[in-house]
């Protein structure tokens, strides 16, 4: 008999560490992991060089110069983020247990009892630091990327979203990597995965 | 002044509710609509005569509506029911020729007739993009023609983006060439009462020159493009065969002679004296005998958001017509123009063109009507030269953005979902050049026949 579909959607601040976790969390449980690497697929699919989508990744869509008609929207952002968001849906139909980062995951997979949505979130000394560390970048820099990335994440979220990004109500675990670090965090919603 | 202050208000909250696109634009023009019922007429005029001429509906069942034994023209205070009718009606023929194949049937053909070569392709394509937008709506033309589009490129290895940018110029400039090819086009001849042959002798002969130096300009803009794949056009492949985009060989039949009456009613609508509202309503019926089976599922498949869209709309502009503010703007014109003809066409092609850019160029247009026909009144100019100044002002300038026209947006979002992204950058490039072009055209071309 086939293993029980589980699909772990993670949503995180930049600077959480949150796509690490995701990462760590596929390659024990051995799930594919979903995040920019979505676009090599859609691109392979639709037989084009994904570099033409890269620009538009996770990126809200740009008030005052886009424009819907009919259900058809002129926006390169919002037309990748469907694409992105019919690439999960397809996957989740299809029966497969994968891990996937961000994207508005917790709220397209909403219908599908497996998907298990959690939150990385961390406190802000602690994200200038690892990104200071990751990006190799100053304590200003690291600031600056922090507060432009999670404006966007923000905004891309809440544009094609009922709930709002961050908001606990929309997950079933919210969780703060930077008080254990994130092994223990990975250990921890591990156990809350095995638990449910 | 309270009373033009609350119209003014309405209205611009309109617009900038249209703009943000954060509502659906139906919903916007209605509420808008309903306030300006409210607020307007009732608090501010306690005028029921205004609410009753605004909503026009009495006028739907006058004989003139349906009939015109002379030249009469539709009335242009508030809803332009004649208007609303004329394009729920094409609608549904549309949808009626959609379900039996027909638009993906003549792209296969056309592209089979010129042996599956992409410079012809996109020459081909360009110019059935206008005739077909001459008389079907142009995201309709635009809908079937990009996915087409993108189906061959993907097939002969060539890029589809230059190719639908100019497949979607060509759309809007069919459009400025007849009375219903464009909805700033349907409401200019409703409201003002010219005839399908005044468009197709005026706007008509202007889109046509246009068409010829606008395809060769596109054509050096992306021959290099185009060239590329060119060469191995002779690889042997698996073309689709034409007849396989046909689901239904009767509906298709019907689909297309239905087509052909509406286009021969159309030519002939000033002679026979049937108005656009008849062969809406006609057209629509005539494809609902004959498609019985798949009535629901045509009805189902017509956008009334596009109608609700209208009757908000023309509220909104009914109200700023009623408290006189659109006169003030026609004696601005007049103004900074000191009544000369030539200062005045400019004036309006390309503000209008600017303003169609950015933002809707139907609100606009409707807008716009009662200002020139005003201008016309008190400056003792030709009002149909001002008229084909508004239509081409507003037809043109909608190409030269991706949201400036419907068709735009609907060309790029096919592209783009089909794996081809286009932002503002790559649209503009060459569609901003074009419309100057066009709008350089259409300004000289009206200065030297008409002024």
């Amino acid at each position: 008999m086939s293993e029980k579909q589980v699909i772990i959607s993670i949503g995180r601040e930049y600077g959480s560490g949150g796509h690490a976790i995701a990462e760590q969390i596929a390659k024990n449980k051995n799930l594919p992991l979903y995040d920019y690497n979505m676009l090599q697929s859609i691109a392979d699919e639709k037989e084009v060089n994904v570099s033409s989508f890269e620009k538009y990744d996770e990126i809200p869509k740009i008030p005052f110069v886009s424009r819907t008609v009919r259900g058809f929207s002129n926006s390169p952002e919002e037309n990748l983020a469907q694409m992105q968001f019919e690439f999960l849906r397809k996957k989740a139909e299809s029966g497969e247990s994968f891990v996937v980062v961000g994207r508005c995951s917790e709220m397209v997979l909403k219908e599908f009892d497996c998907m298990i949505p959690i939150f990385v979130l961390g406190d802000m000394e602690a994200k200038i630091e690892r990104i200071m560390r990751v990006r190799e970048v100053s304590r200003e820099k690291a600031m600056q990327l922090i507060k432009t990335h999670d404006r966007m994440r923000k905004s891309y979220h809440n544009y094609y979203c009922t709930g709002k990004w961050g908001d606990s109500r929309n997950y079933e675990m919210s969780i703060n990597s930077s008080k254990i670090g994130l092994e223990e965090t990975v250990k921890i919603i591990e156990a809350y995965i095995e638990k449910r | 002044m309270v009373t033009k202050m609350c119209a003014v208000i309405i209205f611009l909250v309109m617009f900038a509710l249209i703009i943000t696109d954060k509502f659906e634009r139906h919903l916007v023009t209605l509420g808008c609509g309903a306030a300006t019922l409210i607020v307007v007429f009732g608090f501010c005029m306690h005028s029921m005569d205004a609410v009753v001429e605004t909503l026009n509906v009495h006028n739907i069942f006058t004989l003139g509506f349906w009939y015109e034994a002379g030249s009469a023209s539709e009335s242009t205070g508030g809803i332009n029911w004649a208007t609303i009718i004329f394009i729920v009606g094409m609608m549904v023929m549309v949808e009626g020729m959609a379900k039996a194949g027909f638009f993906r049937w003549l792209c296969m053909a056309i592209a089979k007739l010129v042996h599956y070569r992409t410079i012809p392709i996109f020459v081909t394509f360009m110019i059935m993009s206008s005739v077909l937008a001459m008389f079907i709506d142009s995201i309709t033309v635009i809908l079937f023609l990009a996915a087409v589009t993108v189906e061959l490129a993907r097939l002969l290895k060539f890029n589809p983006v230059p190719m639908v940018l100019a497949e979607v110029f060509c759309a809007n400039l069919g459009g400025s060439a007849t009375m219903c090819g464009d909805p700033p086009n349907i409401i200019i001849g409703t409201s003002l009462g010219y005839s399908f042959a005044d468009f197709i002798t005026n706007t008509g002969v202007i889109a046509g020159i246009s068409l010829v130096i606008v395809v060769v300009f596109f054509y050096f803009c992306y021959r290099k493009q185009l060239i590329q794949s060119e060469g191995s056009a002779d690889e042997k492949r698996e073309y689709p065969s034409p007849a396989s985009a046909i689901t239904n060989k009767k509906d298709f039949a019907v689909s297309t002679v239905i087509f052909l009456v509406a286009v021969v009613m159309l030519v002939t609508h000033a002679q026979t004296g049937l108005t656009v509202a008849f062969i809406g309503l006609f057209i629509a019926i005539v494809t609902l005998l004959f498609s019985w089976k798949d009535a629901g599922k045509i009805l189902k498949g017509v956008d009334y958001k596009t109608a609700l869209f209208f009757v908000g709309l023309f509220v909104v502009v009914g109200g700023l017509e009623q408290t006189g503010i659109l006169v003030t703007i026609a004696s601005f014109i007049e103004k900074i123009s000191g009544g000369n003809l030539k200062l005045m066409v400019a004036i309006i092609i390309w503000v209008s063109a600017v303003a169609s850019a950015f933002i809707d160029n139907i609100p606009f247009a409707a807008t716009m009507i009662p200002v020139i026909k005003s201008l016309a009144q008190t400056t003792g100019a030709d009002l149909s030269v001002l008229a084909w100044a508004l239509s081409m002002g507003t037809d043109i300038g909608g190409s030269a953005t991706p949201i400036g026209a419907s068709a735009n947006v609907v060309g790029t979002s096919v592209a783009a979902r089909e794996g081809y992204p286009i932002g503002w950058g790559t649209y503009c490039k060459a569609n901003v050049p074009a419309t100057i072009l066009v709008l350089l055209i259409s300004t000289i071309f009206i200065w030297l026949r008409y002024c």
